[in-house]
């Protein structure tokens, strides 16, 4: 019996079996790693920037692939924190970009709360969210690429809102963005249309349909389909000797990070084939991904193509 | 009584079974997340479709599971090889086993949603049934690591301790890769991985490596001493085997018994959301029960040297169950507020410990049935008495995952928000108090029913002693047997 297991090597077998299996498995993450992640893909990232503001209007999300979004040590939420949040929250300190907030005492301080502010269910909430909603379709009539310019009011404006709501200044950075992706969202779907929604457990509706803009224009069966449709070439050194400089250093960026740039048109069109709208979109290159650059860019006409 | 197995044995079996659990334990809840929130993002499929089919993908593969414990139970205990009955099963299988779980994670690139939904159904049904034929055999392996009772119960203890530790080992993995890629990639450029599951890719990724190389630990570590007998069993008597053997039947029904004692994980998220404040904090409020679980599993190894395998499984029920109703008296003592959490987070690390018995006590026990069904009709079926137990907690399973929702949605008065800006409405006194039973009082009524099938247990004291001597003897018989052939055949 001894002499018959002998006869197949079991650390042998381990062992291969252990490297061929590490192998694969190497092999499959990377190989769907590199056709799921856009980021590798120029193409794939500027058309993604353009079908996500055209879908449902949102040039705040749309800005996750984009330089903006590039800084390595802070999420695109930190960087709007970071650069016009906080100076909101912390506007009666000597708070700077950058500055640690730990011993700074802002409006996010407890003490600033009222009454209203401890008891609210998410009612009074809801009320400020409401209020901010025509500002904020003011604000970004002609898109998001102006966006420093779009937060900063929208902030201020929140403020105000908020102390008329709830008789007080406590603002924090989880009520700014609950209202600013509240309003984004009724943004889309003012655009998209909703349809009656009902709660699985208690079979109550919780949203009632409604025709959006774009149905409006092109039918309740719409559907927008990007597709980059060409490619612009770009001096590498022209580009990086016209970068916004000061911006580029809000995104962690220098110019010696980028190592290529192209400028792809990405068309968009309806089921028919007809082109309702197009953007020519700077894609630029650090490291093995691809950012949009949104200070090259210009999306204004993918936001009023159906108005 | 002789020692069977070197010590490190006694570690790579626990090994082992760690790495097989890293697996199985990370997969379903993961992979429903990935079905339903990464596989097919921006394919423009119907959502209530896409939610109901994820549902019924989990279970057909909970019924392929069922039928694979008892298919799997029957191929192990016949089959004949030199390394033994079991380890075969799991020494292969965990190859194709690590192939076809990163697979799950693979979706294909379709726009058909048909399409989507076959590969849904057919590639975890497949994981299904090699997962149930690579854990199945190894748990089974405790029955045959050795013939010694008491060296056998340790290991068993010890391997069911590392076994619950790789249960939860993926959220690790999952915390460490993510950890890795931000910083590889920058914090919004990790999210925007994470929005396509890419995480969930290399974490499975990590999980089946971590299970190649903990189960070839095993593999080439332990070997099988107990003997396996050569009478070939056939599918009558399989069946037979699961549900005609008393004592079986009653460590199996235990799982049944108990089936409400799960209901707390449907609820620990709106515990964590009302008590703790937010549904982030969940680990928080699992952690505390799970240290105690691990200690559990070592406490219940320390008991067993004193008691009977059957008093101690009562024994921690009743313990249990004592736990689980001062959590709730205390509960409601200080009401649903912040100074509850303090108490309620300790308390729960003391109603952990009970988990200790039921991963570890059964186990032991169904070694010693299958002892039993060996001494009584000289065949040894270690991978249909698993088998036999697996298909019981399968059901029992089943029944819990839809008693937790009911108990959550409709008996407790849960209201849902209706209000887009609030992701959980306010709820009434009842409904928290309901809340707080249903993680608390329910589980203790099902912790005792456990025990009540295992009153009719009596493979223990002088009975076991005098089958496992016998055993002994029978096999010194065999062996001496065998020897005497080989001498008259040369």
């Amino acid at each position: 019996m001894e002499k018959k297991e002998k006869s197949f090597n079991l650390k042998l077998y381990a062992a291969i079996a252990f490297f061929a299996v590490a192998a694969a498995l190497v092999l499959m993450v990377l190989f769907t790693f590199k056709s799921k992640y856009t980021a590798f893909h120029p193409e794939e990232v500027a058309r993604n920037y353009v079908d996500t503001i055209v879908q449902t209007g949102d040039g705040y999300n749309a800005y996750k692939t984009a330089l903006v979004s590039r800084n390595k040590k802070l999420k695109y939420g930190d960087f709007i924190r970071k650069y016009y949040m906080y100076p909101v929250i912390y506007r009666e300190t000597s708070y700077k970009p950058g500055d640690k907030t730990d011993d700074l005492k802002g409006f996010n301080d407890e003490t600033y709360m009222s009454e209203k502010t401890k008891k609210d269910d998410g009612s009074l909430q809801g009320q400020v969210i409401e209020k901010m909603y025509p500002y904020y379709v003011q604000l970004t009539e002609n898109g998001w690429d102006n966006y420093g310019e779009i937060f900063t009011k929208y902030f201020e404006k929140l403020v105000q809102v908020r102390k008329d709501v709830f008789g007080d200044d406590y603002m924090t950075d989880e009520i700014m963005f609950t209202a600013l992706e509240s309003n984004v969202k009724t943004f889309g779907n003012s655009l998209t249309g909703t349809e009656d929604e009902f709660d699985k457990n208690t079979k109550k509706q919780i949203s009632v349909k409604s025709i959006g803009e774009y149905e409006k224009v092109y039918g309740e069966d719409y559907k927008f389909t990007s597709s980059v449709t060409g490619e612009k070439a770009i001096d590498l050194k022209a580009y990086k000797a016209n970068i916004k400089a000061d911006k580029f250093a809000e995104y962690g960026v220098s110019a010696d990070d980028i190592t290529d740039v192209k400028c792809y048109t990405v068309e968009v069109k309806t089921a028919d084939g007809k082109t309702v709208t197009s953007a020519n979109v700077t894609v630029a290159k650090i490291g093995s991904s691809w950012y949009v650059d949104n200070t090259a860019t210009d999306t204004t006409p993918i936001y009023s193509f159906y108005k | 009584m002789k020692k069977y197995m070197k010590k490190s044995e006694i570690w790579t079996f626990g090994i082992g079974l760690f790495g097989v659990a890293l697996m199985t334990g990370w997969m379903p809840d993961y992979t429903a997340t990935f079905f339903a929130d990464f596989a097919f993002k921006g394919k423009g499929f119907n959502p209530e479709t896409m939610a109901n089919t994820i549902s019924a993908v989990f279970l057909v593969a909970g019924i392929v599971g069922a039928v694979c414990e008892l298919v799997i139970g029957y191929l192990v205990d016949n089959t004949r090889t030199k390394f033994g009955k079991v380890k075969p099963w799991f020494g292969f299988g965990v190859v194709p086993l690590a192939f076809v779980a990163m697979l799950v994670f693979i979706a294909p690139n379709t726009n058909n949603q048909t399409l989507a939904i076959i590969w849904m159904f057919v590639i975890y049904s497949l994981y299904t049934a090699f997962s149930c034929a690579v854990e199945s055999p190894s748990n089974c392996f405790g029955s045959l690591c050795s013939p010694n009772p008491d060296e056998r119960s340790s290991a068993i203890s010890i391997a069911s301790f590392l076994r619950s530790v790789g249960q939860s080992g993926g959220m690790v993995v999952l915390m460490v890769v993510a950890y890795i890629m931000k910083i590889v990639m920058g914090k919004q450029q990790y999210q925007n991985a994470e929005g396509r599951g890419l995480d969930l890719l290399i974490s499975t990724a990590v999980c089946a490596l971590g299970l190649i190389l903990f189960v070839m630990i095993f593999f080439t570590n332990n070997k099988e001493n107990v003997p396996y007998t050569n009478e070939k069993v056939n599918l009558k008597d399989a069946i037979k085997v699961v549900f005609t053997y008393k004592n079986l039947l009653m460590v199996s029904i235990t799982k049944l018994a108990g089936f409400g004692r799960g209901v707390y994980g449907t609820v620990s998220l709106y515990i964590a959301v009302y008590l703790l404040g937010s549904k982030d904090l969940k680990l928080a409020l699992l952690l505390p029960m799970g240290i105690g679980t691990a200690v559990g599993t070592l406490l219940v190894n320390l008991v067993l040297k004193k008691f009977s395998t059957k008093k101690t499984f009562i024994l921690f029920c009743v313990y249990g169950a004592s736990s689980l109703s001062i959590l709730f008296l205390v509960s409601r003592g200080i009401g649903f507020n912040s100074g509850l959490i303090i108490p309620f987070l300790i308390l729960n690390f003391f109603c952990g410990l009970q988990h200790g018995n039921t991963n570890v006590t059964p186990n032991i026990m169904i070694a010693d049935c299958v002892d039993e069904i060996e001494y009584k009709t000289g065949k040894r079926q270690d991978g249909l008495a698993y088998a036999g137990y697996g298909l019981f907690s399968k059901i029992a399973s089943a029944f819990t995952k839809g008693l937790g929702p009911w108990l959550l949605y409709t008996w407790s008065g849960y209201m849902v928000s209706t209000d887009a800006n609030v992701a959980y409405a306010a709820q009434t006194d009842a409904t928290l108090n309901k809340m707080l039973a249903i993680y608390t009082i329910i589980p203790a009524i099902f912790v005792i029913l456990q025990a009540v099938p295992i009153l009719f247990y009596d493979m223990v004291g002088e009975k076991k002693e005098m089958i496992v001597n016998a055993l002994a003897q029978r096999r010194e018989a065999s062996k001496a047997n065998d020897a005497d052939t080989a001498e008259a055949n040369a």
